[in-house]
């Protein structure tokens, strides 16, 4: 029998902290959207008073408009995608694109601490798994290593093929591994076969991620 | 006199129209993208007002405004946020806050806020100078 474990208010409560961060951003993008219209409806105030419209100035002012709309529509594709992890308790999940969703969607947190999140090494892997989970479970992982680092860090996660499952790597150029144990997310990670070991030589965490049992 | 304004905010294009849009209202506007530079901005200028955003990445608008508080106590905070929940605003007015405003905010309300937090910067100016002409007057033999 397939097992899923968000069937709980930490599930939701995660759904809320991502909807609550997702709708905060959207906010910003429609800040810098309405500071942008607006000046470009002062611009033309000033021309109606016989002040001459720098062509410079607006285009800067359209420009930024087109930009913010072009991120608002990358922010909605993700949340779009998210909202959609929900559909089916397990599927087959190409996990690139299930570790590029999760750092999109992470990447404010990262920003408010200062430090960069970016993917590294991927080879391509599917994976039999709640997509809900698995999201939330690299959400977990990604929050737990960024509170374990200082600002100007950067994190970067990569994604290889391991027997039965798939492995993503956490680590900090420079410095120590980043994620030392599951325990902030143990209950989740026990609940999806998923465990982290710590390689001290090479500074990098490793959560391993087995396929949702029951499938083959 | 033009209203002298501080605004702190992380967002790049967010701070650069809405400063223009405050100069073309005839205000003199200094802009900081951080809170280490809004701190240099703070003591390096004297304000009517300061627009803060209340997520900055490398501190929180709270810990931000307790910190102006601290150390320009009369200084008028209007802060602006991107949530659109009332704990933070009401904590912020309980620190000292002059307002709260949420994103997108009108920049007529806005400037209107302005206006107002120099008018109330010059009262208190205006009563510290009395203090100070009344203690020199008590304490000099004239």
């Amino acid at each position: 029998m397939t097992q899923t474990t968000s069937n709980s208010r930490e599930g939701l409560q995660f759904f809320g902290r991502i909807s609550a961060s997702v709708s905060h951003e959207i906010k910003n993008v429609f800040a810098v959207i309405n500071e942008s219209a607006g000046l470009i409806e002062d611009f033309t105030l000033m021309a109606d008073r016989g002040m001459p419209i720098q062509p410079d100035r607006l285009k800067s002012a359209a420009n930024s408009i087109q930009g913010q709309v072009r991120r608002g529509d990358t922010i909605i594709k993700n949340m779009n995608a998210f909202a959609h992890s929900t559909d089916e308790a397990v599927r087959e999940l190409d996990l690139v694109e299930a570790l590029d969703l999760t750092v999109a969607l992470t990447t404010r947190i990262a920003d408010m601490k200062q430090i960069r999140l970016t993917s590294g090494d991927c080879q391509a892997v599917s994976l039999v798994t709640n997509p809900f989970d698995l999201t939330r479970l690299l959400h977990s992982s990604i929050v737990a290593a960024l509170d374990c680092m200082q600002a100007g860090d950067t994190l970067v996660i990569g994604l290889k093929s391991v027997s039965g499952g798939a492995s993503f790597s956490l680590s900090a150029p420079g410095k120590d591994a980043p994620l030392k144990n599951d325990e902030s997310f143990s209950p989740l990670a026990q609940a999806m076969n998923a465990s982290v070991t710590v390689d001290e030589d090479t500074g990098t965490s490793e959560l391993r991620v087995l396929a949702a049992t029951g499938s083959k | 006199m033009a209203e002298k304004v501080l605004l702190i905010d992380d967002e790049k294009e967010f701070l650069e129209a809405l400063s223009e849009r405050m100069t073309i209202r005839g205000m003199d506007v200094s802009t900081a993208e951080t809170a280490t530079n809004a701190v240099s901005a703070l003591s390096a200028g004297d304000y009517d007002a300061i627009v803060l955003d209340l997520q900055m990445p490398d501190m929180n608008g709270i810990d931000m405004l307790k910190l102006i508080k601290k150390s320009h106590p009369d200084m008028q905070v209007i802060l602006l946020t991107g949530q659109a929940t009332l704990e933070a605003g009401i904590q912020a007015m309980k620190l000292g806050a002059m307002d709260f405003m949420e994103k997108p905010a009108d920049i007529e309300a806005l400037t209107d806020k302005i206006k107002k937090a120099q008018a109330k910067k010059m009262v208190i100016v205006e009563k510290k100078t009395e203090k100070k002409v009344n203690d020199i007057l008590k304490t000099k033999g004239w």
